[in-house]
């Protein structure tokens, strides 16, 4: 038997989703910070490197229109993805981010460890808080959607609902922008890079494996039951080649960078501007 | 008896006549205007007020209960004196009686009115919606500013193609989480304290979550070092 050293945990299709929404997040939040901050000399700055006000509004109208279409392509992958044979086990398996009640157990068992009380929980493949990760987009993404094209199509909306509800509209979505770009910036930027486990970056996401090791220790749950399963060994995956390592990391950390620099300013400026 | 019959006879055929002169006929109108209501006139083919052929003049009088679809108005409260003293949305000129006047600026009172993105982002100086000198109240007749008009007079300017629905938006709206929202524009106040709540609840929960993650893999790491 040979030695296994990473196990697989992303496909290249969960990695590419991965990968184009770290892309489209990074430019809505760079655009649309230099809109809401336009009336500061930092908005200003951050605007000229889209080419100024309404250019960089054009970019993120559309890659918002990017954004709408990659996250229906994603339902659809999703759906694709459940075994219409077995829904109950595809939809609420351990191999699924649809959070259930083991999630809720984790959560106790994992504040009882945090003053001392209690073991680590038994996590299986996805924990509570990649589950809310994952979700908070689901509630994230279509609101800013709705939002949005409620404002980008103004004459439109006022036909169908109260020209008042465009107020309502731009509060809503700044609200949720500045909710998700706090959430990313701070507890998904520490929780996949900064934390000692993780430090200096969580490569699952760029290399589609995670070390033996710290599987076991993360995720013994899941270690445990792909050996039972006899899964273990179809799971093994090769490390990855220097030169890639080079460019994610670069990459990775050019993102991470960009986004603590857009949330600081954000934070400086912020008395200066305004909800809606 | 023949008589009675031919009577009768008579009778049936001229109340079946007049039945069918009602029918066919238009409806009767006065003058035999286009539409004899001048609220209604065009209404369900133009996204507009209604509001046509009284533009130029003043209204004939005070319709209280007359409201524009998609604008929400107060009904008017007192007697029109009672107004002119106790409103000032409704004054012809609505800074009657304010002392030195000519010398002051808008924003010496208007404070928070030249904070708004219209003013900050688009430049727009106070008279190029609210008009010259006597500034009439926005809602007295005389003001471009009227819901009756504003879409037209005011907000197609820069909107081309703004219509009543779309002049409702509040552009100097109340700050959203204050008690004046809540009085004035209660819908943007609740989103306001829902979209808050959330912020402050969900970063409030994982902060401190992730943070005593951090700190608890830190303490294991050393033990298993020291180990």
């Amino acid at each position: 038997m040979t030695q296994i050293s990473r196990i697989k945990r992303f496909s290249i299709t969960d990695r590419v989703f991965h990968l184009f929404l770290m892309l489209t997040f990074i430019i809505q939040t760079a655009t649309g910070f230099s809109r809401l901050f336009i009336t500061t000399g930092w908005g200003k700055k951050l605007s000229y490197v889209f080419g100024g006000y309404e250019t960089a509004l054009l970019i993120h109208k559309w890659v918002g229109v990017l954004m709408m279409v990659g996250f229906v392509i994603h339902t659809l992958y999703l759906l694709k993805r459940i075994d219409w044979r077995n829904p109950g086990e595809s939809i609420f398996g351990p191999d699924s981010l649809v959070p259930n009640h083991h999630d809720i157990k984790h959560l106790w068992q994992r504040i009882l460890w945090f003053f001392g009380l209690g073991a680590p929980p038994k996590l299986n493949r996805w924990s509570y808080w990649e589950k809310f990760d994952y979700w908070a987009v689901y509630w994230g993404l279509p609101l800013l959607a709705i939002t949005g094209l409620m404002t980008m199509f103004p004459f439109v909306t006022s036909r169908v609902l109260p020209g008042w509800s465009l107020n309502v509209a731009v509060l809503l979505h700044r609200a949720e922008a500045i909710l998700a770009v706090a959430y990313i910036f701070i507890v998904h930027f520490f929780i996949g890079h900064l934390r000692p486990t993780s430090f200096p970056m969580n490569e699952a996401m760029f290399t589609g494996s995670v070390p033996l090791e710290e599987a076991m220790e993360e995720k013994p749950a899941w270690v445990e039951r792909l050996r039972a399963q006899g899964e273990l060994e179809k799971s093994a995956a090769a490390p990855p080649v220097a030169w890639y390592r080079i460019i994610y990391y670069v990459f990775g950390y050019a993102v991470l960078i960009s986004g603590v620099y857009l949330l600081i300013n954000a934070i400086i400026y912020s008395r200066h501007v305004a909800l809606h | 008896m023949m008589q009675v019959n031919t009577i009768k006879l008579a009778t049936r055929w001229l109340a079946i006549s007049i039945l069918g002169v009602l029918l066919l006929l238009p409806e009767p109108a006065a003058a035999q205007e286009e539409v004899a209501s001048p609220i209604r006139r065009y209404k369900d083919r133009e996204a507009s007020t209604g509001y046509y052929e009284e533009y130029e003049v003043r209204p004939r009088h005070e319709r209280p209960f007359v409201s524009i679809p998609g604008v929400r108005e107060g009904i008017f409260p007192y007697s029109p004196t009672a107004a002119q003293v106790r409103i000032r949305t409704r004054l012809a000129d609505s800074h009657r009686a304010l002392k030195f006047y000519t010398r002051r600026r808008c924003e010496e009172c208007h404070v928070a009115e030249t904070r708004d993105i219209h003013t900050t982002r688009a430049n727009l100086t106070c008279r190029q919606c609210h008009g010259g000198e006597p500034v009439a109240s926005i809602n007295h007749y005389f003001s471009p500013m009227n819901p009756i008009r504003r879409h037209a007079y005011v907000c197609a300017k820069c909107h081309e193609g703004a219509s009543a629905s779309y002049a409702s938006y509040v552009v100097h709206e109340p700050s959203a989480g204050t008690f004046a929202a809540k009085q004035g524009f209660p819908i943007l106040y609740y989103a306001y304290w829902f979209m808050l709540i959330l912020l402050v609840g969900t970063l409030a929960f994982f902060i401190p979550h992730s943070f005593l993650v951090g700190l608890r893999e830190l303490l294991s790491k050393k033990r298993k070092a020291e180990k």
